[in-house]
């Protein structure tokens, strides 16, 4: 799934709605699109919308043809995103500044804001008007970026194969941050992962293809993140749809340990007290 | 028509620069580049070469092919709008 961010910088009118709604609307030809508004005046247990059913901290109303409302307590955009992740092809997530992901800025400010971002690769488009929207290229250049996937969505993914009736397994490796190595280390805030654009690709299509390749294999999802990946966040995964479990559990840890070796890829690890390239102290 | 190299980590901050465009090209060889690559980087030189030779960590890459495993190492000839790249050992996961 790709996420695009749509953020108000200085928009007196009704411009960010008409952005968001041209924008949605580009996506849907494309695929099924998931759309989160944040609001910071939604608080204290107040509802989005009135809610038919009353009690519970999470309430699902329910249609016979699938259609539904919901509303609750304690979600947060990263777990929104994720969920959406699992059957969505695109998010637009409105009114979140300092999101991660690719981001449409709206109004007189948003070119200045756009190059005053210090990730200004993040921002991809900033327009005035709705009127100076090209949905085409925000589509575009929203393509190009790396999608969002989580351990659930690369599941998903493989249980959808055309061959998983013949499959009587799935086996996944999550690599994640991990804070310490010990009580007494100093914390891991943050590691940051530069990637070779292009050849990384590759060699991680051709890990799947030759993978998928052995007997057993039905499925392969390699994921890797790149840039800033927060402590106690995911970092890489990989997901094998096999036969049995044999060739599952063989096939994840050997994807994982090439995947490791073969991909150009770059870690940095900042600490609380130091900043160094990983390859460097091991 | 200059080479372009590509430079990662430790190897970019040394340089300085992600991406150097060197004079070598169809005909000369990877060493060619690489000398004229390190020539005013003394400090990305320290860290690739020792005594003239390509530290065993250091990886060179001609349009994504390790040219120490499968090509000629840095007798391997450039070729019209080759794209090299040099970086340390991997460290993705």
């Amino acid at each position: 799934m790709h996420v695009l961010g749509v953020c108000d910088h200085g928009t007196g009118d009704d411009a960010l709605e008409r952005v968001v709604d041209r924008l949605v609307d580009r996506l849907e030809r494309e695929g099924r699109v998931g759309v989160v508004r944040y609001d910071a005046t939604i608080a204290d247990g107040m509802q989005a919308h009135d809610s038919l059913t009353v009690g519970g901290d999470v309430s699902y109303e329910l249609g016979a043809d699938g259609d539904w409302a919901a509303s609750g307590t304690g979600m947060t955009i990263e777990s929104v995103v994720d969920q959406l992740a699992v059957d969505c092809d695109y998010a637009v997530v409105v009114g979140v500044d300092g999101l991660r992901h690719p981001t449409v800025v709206v109004g007189a400010d948003g070119e200045a804001a756009a190059s005053a971002d210090e990730n200004d690769d993040r921002v991809i488009a900033a327009v005035e008007a709705p009127g100076d929207l090209d949905s085409d290229a925000v589509l575009a250049a929203l393509e190009d970026c790396d999608p969002h996937e989580t351990l659930e969505s690369l599941v998903d993914r493989v249980k959808r194969s055309p061959k998983a009736e013949l499959s009587g397994a799935i086996a996944t490796f999550t690599g994640r941050v991990r804070a310490k190595d010990d009580a007494d280390d100093a914390r891991t805030q943050y590691l940051e992962f530069e990637k070779y654009e292009g050849i990384a690709e590759e060699r991680m299509a051709s890990l799947k293809t030759d993978l998928e390749s052995r007997d057993g294999v039905l499925e392969v999802e390699l994921y890797h993140r790149t840039g800033v990946v927060e402590d106690g966040e995911d970092i890489v995964f990989v997901v094998v749809l096999a036969g049995h479990r044999g060739e599952a559990f063989r096939t994840v840890e050997d994807g994982i340990n090439r995947l490791k070796d073969e991909v150009p890829l770059f870690k940095k690890e900042v600490t609380v007290d130091d900043e160094f390239w990983v390859h460097e102290r091991s | 028509m200059p080479t372009e190299w590509k430079l990662f980590a430790d190897l970019a901050e040394r340089a300085g620069d992600k991406h150097v465009t060197v004079d070598a090209s169809a005909g000369d060889t990877v060493g060619d580049a690489l000398e004229q690559l390190v020539a005013d980087r003394s400090e990305l030189e320290e860290r690739v070469l020792d005594d003239g030779d390509l530290r065993s960590q250091i990886n060179v890459l001609r349009n994504g092919t390790n040219v120490l495993v499968e090509e000629e190492g840095l007798e391997t000839e450039l070729k019209e709008g080759d794209e090299l790249a040099l970086f340390p050992p991997v460290s993705g996961g």
